[in-house]
């Protein structure tokens, strides 16, 4: 099969704008990634683009994807609007990933755009359920961070993991996310702070949940063919795997583990060739902060039930045996909807180039990005691979 | 025959919230509904329709029968939530009763609960709902009054309580109690001699060609705590007959049910000759005696959960919130809701027939060997198990329940374990209380929420601890 190449990537401050358009925060995030490219990259060579939305505020629900992509001024250009929730974002670099793979483009940018912060409390609480089983689950009264409690509550039944264990994933992703100069929440929070906030819905805490935002990020993915113009040192994709499952969390066999993204992560590692020992750093989607945990879990980075104790010892911190969310994840870089899968490309583009200043891990080679739609109807992971030997010498 | 039903059944139903009269009197500096102690408060996903519902399911429990047994259904009650639109339908629909069963409802004052007992077939077996939630202004002693319950009789030529001498009395006297059209409260016009004379004389007209001295119980309307005493004299018996089946003292002004939840404790009490006085509005009166020939199963599902703070009785009876906003998205719309009301009215499953597993709701492929089938209904309505909860505090529930959730604060969301046969199936679903994972609970009909001006009800949880 042909091979894909992450050249660039890019993105917008993530927070809340109310002199921002959904337009201009792309343009950002679009420019950021084409001054990314080591080599540059001419607009022009881009053959077609998937943009990653859903659409919060309904401002332009229908052909939002055109809606960017000429205003950027890539006239003509085949584009695809991608919804899968949260994940449309990873799904983006999947579906452009596809088209290279396919032979049918050569240069493909993947992109996600969401604004969030600008309509009412009421409304945004509608539009952040609408990716929930609709006519059962949210009409028994719960939005995400109901759904994500139901699990945790089930897990810490099962595994007897505690508040104060997600309470921690929130301390470590906000130290990162403090410096990263494009986080929403880009400051430290103690676990005192943690773990006194206001109860959102039992056991999850406000410091157990992310954030609502504006944001947009892009990738650049290119075939084999033509990676050379625009790198010397290629990312190769190394490893897809997506998988979906039930919308609502009742129609599931389990509630303490993902399935969606167990199979994405098995699916990438085998397309990889890799085992989850192999990964020097991940990017998880930690929309709440128990879902970093089933995270670590259902990626393989530990047993089942043993997330927990995983971040206890330290070993997913930035100087610990596997870095997850150097970015400051969900929680503390912010939630973007459409934008947080491509965002997380953003940062391990960054991080495998040498671009991710204070918060540099050393050398890495491989990278993984776990994106979940909803409470886990969709699921989509990427294992990006810094080639280190020259482009002839690719495996 | 006097043409008159014979009751074989009755339940009665109370919400399990209460506030007592010291929370007016430190709230208003008095307490205005002279002779009550405390009343019972509906919940924020309860009304006449709930009540009626819960009260309904229990008597059908106690009189060993399904809701398809019913020929005949009726329902009196002065609070339906909504106007203009038949609710008997639902109603048959939550109780399981066939679709095509003659229905009526009154709805026009107190006295509903008993002209519907008047009025019901004698010869079938028929079930009369009667339900109340009467409000009046917080600052008047209708508002001060206003309780809540619900009861419900099965009428069967069977049974051991019939009715055998009823009688009515009506004379145009408007103004002492009435409401105006697109109103919540209740109102009277305080002209207090007027409105004792009307109520004691439609009584007295009502109860002249009937014997009453003999009673052992007399249920009279109490829209407060001391106006049945007032009738103790005209039909000859002792206060303390009255006193003895009244319900006003704990459970406040129940309107149209007031009467008849006398008449169901009096018949939990087993006494052998019963009284009914009732009078509403316009007005009218009537008086119903029955003389029991054996036991009556009686069901009162009767628990307190908690007292509440005046503060919080106002949340809950809407005096101090506003209506939700409805922006929009995400919409399940009437025709969709309504698809889906045999699983949320009488928890439907589908069980599939290649591999027997069950599915909730049932469509769509089989959740356990994933084959694209036609199921075959199911009835799930069991006590379950709580599998995961969480409790959804302010700020965190989906606008849709952003209203229950100003009236009742926090609420708690389950998934629900359905066990039938070995089976397992579930459902998210809310608790009315409190329940931790594996609490056993039981299916209760509530309000879920209103959008479009429709009231939309379905299945909620009731942990077994408040049952």
């Amino acid at each position: 099969m042909p091979e894909a190449y992450l050249v660039g990537a890019g993105q917008s401050d993530f927070g809340s704008f109310p002199d921002e358009s959904y337009r201009s925060l792309f343009r950002t995030a679009y420019e950021n990634a084409i001054d990314s490219v080591p080599n540059g990259l001419d607009p022009d060579l881009i053959d077609e683009a998937v943009i990653g939305t859903l659409g919060v505020g309904g401002r332009q629900l229908g052909l939002s994807g055109p809606a960017v992509t000429e205003h950027l001024g890539l006239h003509g250009i085949p584009c695809t609007r991608v919804e899968n929730a949260c994940a449309a974002g990873g799904y983006a670099v999947r579906q452009a990933a596809m088209a290279v793979k396919s032979g049918l483009a050569d240069v493909v940018l993947a992109g996600g755009v969401e604004i969030m912060t600008d309509v009412s409390g009421d409304s945004v609480r509608f539009w952040l359920g609408v990716s929930g089983e609709t006519e059962w689950e949210r009409l028994s009264g719960t939005t995400f961070a109901g759904v994500y409690a139901q699990m945790a509550r089930a897990h810490m039944d099962q595994y007897d993991t505690t508040t104060e264990q997600l309470s921690r994933v929130a301390v470590k992703n906000h130290s990162n996310g403090a410096d990263n100069p494009h986080a929403q929440l880009g400051f430290e929070c103690s676990l005192e702070d943690a773990e006194n906030a206001p109860t959102v819905a039992s056991p999850l805490n406000l410091y157990h949940c992310c954030p609502t935002s504006d944001g947009a990020a892009c990738a650049l993915i290119v075939s084999e063919d033509v990676v050379e113009q625009f790198t010397d040192e290629p990312i190769r994709i190394a490893g897809v795997g997506a998988a979906s499952d039930s919308v609502g969390l009742f129609q599931r066999e389990t509630y303490t583990s993902i399935p969606a993204s167990q199979q994405a992560g098995a699916d990438a590692y085998a397309m990889a060739g890799i085992e989850p020992t192999a990964v020097d750093f991940a990017e998880v989607h930690d929309c709440f902060e128990i879902a970093e945990l089933l995270a670590y879990e259902d990626l393989g980075f530990c047993e089942p039930g043993d997330g927990g104790a995983m971040i206890d010892r330290g070993e997913t911190a930035r100087d610990g045996t596997l870095p997850v969310n150097t970015s400051g994840g969900l929680k503390s870089k912010g939630h973007p909807i459409g934008a947080t899968g491509t965002g997380q490309v953003v940062e391990v583009f960054k991080q495998l180039t040498g671009a991710a200043g204070d918060r540099q891990l050393e050398s890495p080679t491989y990278g993984l990005t776990h994106n979940v739609g909803g409470s886990g109807g969709a699921a989509v992971v990427h294992i990006f691979e810094r080639e280190r030997s020259t482009a002839g010498d690719r495996r | 025959m006097s043409g008159l039903a014979t009751i074989r059944a009755a339940a009665s139903y109370t919400p399990t919230f209460r506030i007592d009269a010291a929370a007016f009197e430190q709230a208003w500096g008095s307490f205005d509904a002279p002779g009550i102690e405390s009343k019972a408060v509906p919940d924020a996903d309860e009304d006449a329709l709930t009540m009626a519902t819960e009260a309904g399911r229990c008597a059908l429990t106690a009189a060993s029968i399904d809701g398809e047994a019913i020929v005949w259904l009726g329902w009196a009650t002065t609070t339906p939530p909504i106007e203009a639109e038949a609710l008997t339908p639902r109603l048959k629909s939550m109780l399981a009763i066939d679709n095509q069963t003659p229905s009526v409802s009154v709805t026009d004052s107190t006295r509903a609960g008993t002209q519907l007992l008047r009025e019901a077939p004698a010869d079938r077996t028929a079930l009369v709902l009667v339900s109340d939630c009467p409000q009046g202004a917080p600052d008047d002693e209708l508002g001060h009054a206003g309780g809540a319950g619900a009861t419900a009789f099965v009428l069967a030529p069977d049974g051991h309580a019939p009715i055998t001498e009823a009688n009515s009395y009506e004379s145009p006297k408007p103004g002492v109690r009435f409401r105006q059209p697109d109103e919540t409260y209740d109102h009277g016009l305080d002209i207090g001699q007027y409105e004792r004379s009307a109520f004691i004389d439609a009584i007295a007209s009502a109860s002249e060609s009937i014997t009453t001295a003999d009673a052992d119980a007399v249920a009279v309307q109490a829209p407060n705590g001391k106006r049945p005493y007032r009738v103790a004299d005209t039909l000859g018996v002792d206060p303390a007959r009255i006193k003895r089946v009244g319900t006003v003292h704990e459970l406040g002004d129940t309107g149209a049910a007031s009467v008849p939840l006398g008449l169901t404790r009096a018949l939990a009490e087993d006494c052998s000759t019963i009284i009914g006085a009732s009078f509403g509005g316009g007005v009218g009166a009537d008086v119903l005696r029955i003389e029991c020939t054996g036991a009556v199963p009686v069901i009162e599902a009767t628990s307190t959960e908690g007292q509440l703070s005046y503060a919080a009785y106002l949340r809950r009876r809407e005096a101090i919130t506003t209506p939700t906003i409805d922006t929009g998205a995400a919409h399940v719309s009437v025709p969709t809701w309504q698809r889906s009301i045999p699983q949320r009215h009488r928890l439907i499953a589908g069980e599939c027939p290649n591999c027997d597993a069950l599915a909730f709701p049932p469509s769509g492929a089989c959740p356990q060997c994933r084959t694209l089938v036609d199921y075959e209904p199911i009835d799930c309505w069991t006590s379950g198990t709580v599998e995961t909860v969480t409790t959804i505090n302010r700020g965190g529930a989906p606008p849709e329940f952003a209203a229950q959730q100003d009236q009742q604060g926090a609420f708690e969301v389950a998934i629900i374990a359905l066990s039938i046969d070995g089976r397992s199936v579930s459902l998210p679903a809310q608790l009315t209380a409190s329940a931790g994972v594996g609490a056993r609970v039981k299916p209760v009909i509530r309000h879920i929420y209103t959008q479009e001006g429709v009231p939309r009800y379905g299945v909620k949880f009731q942990p077994a601890s408040v049952q």
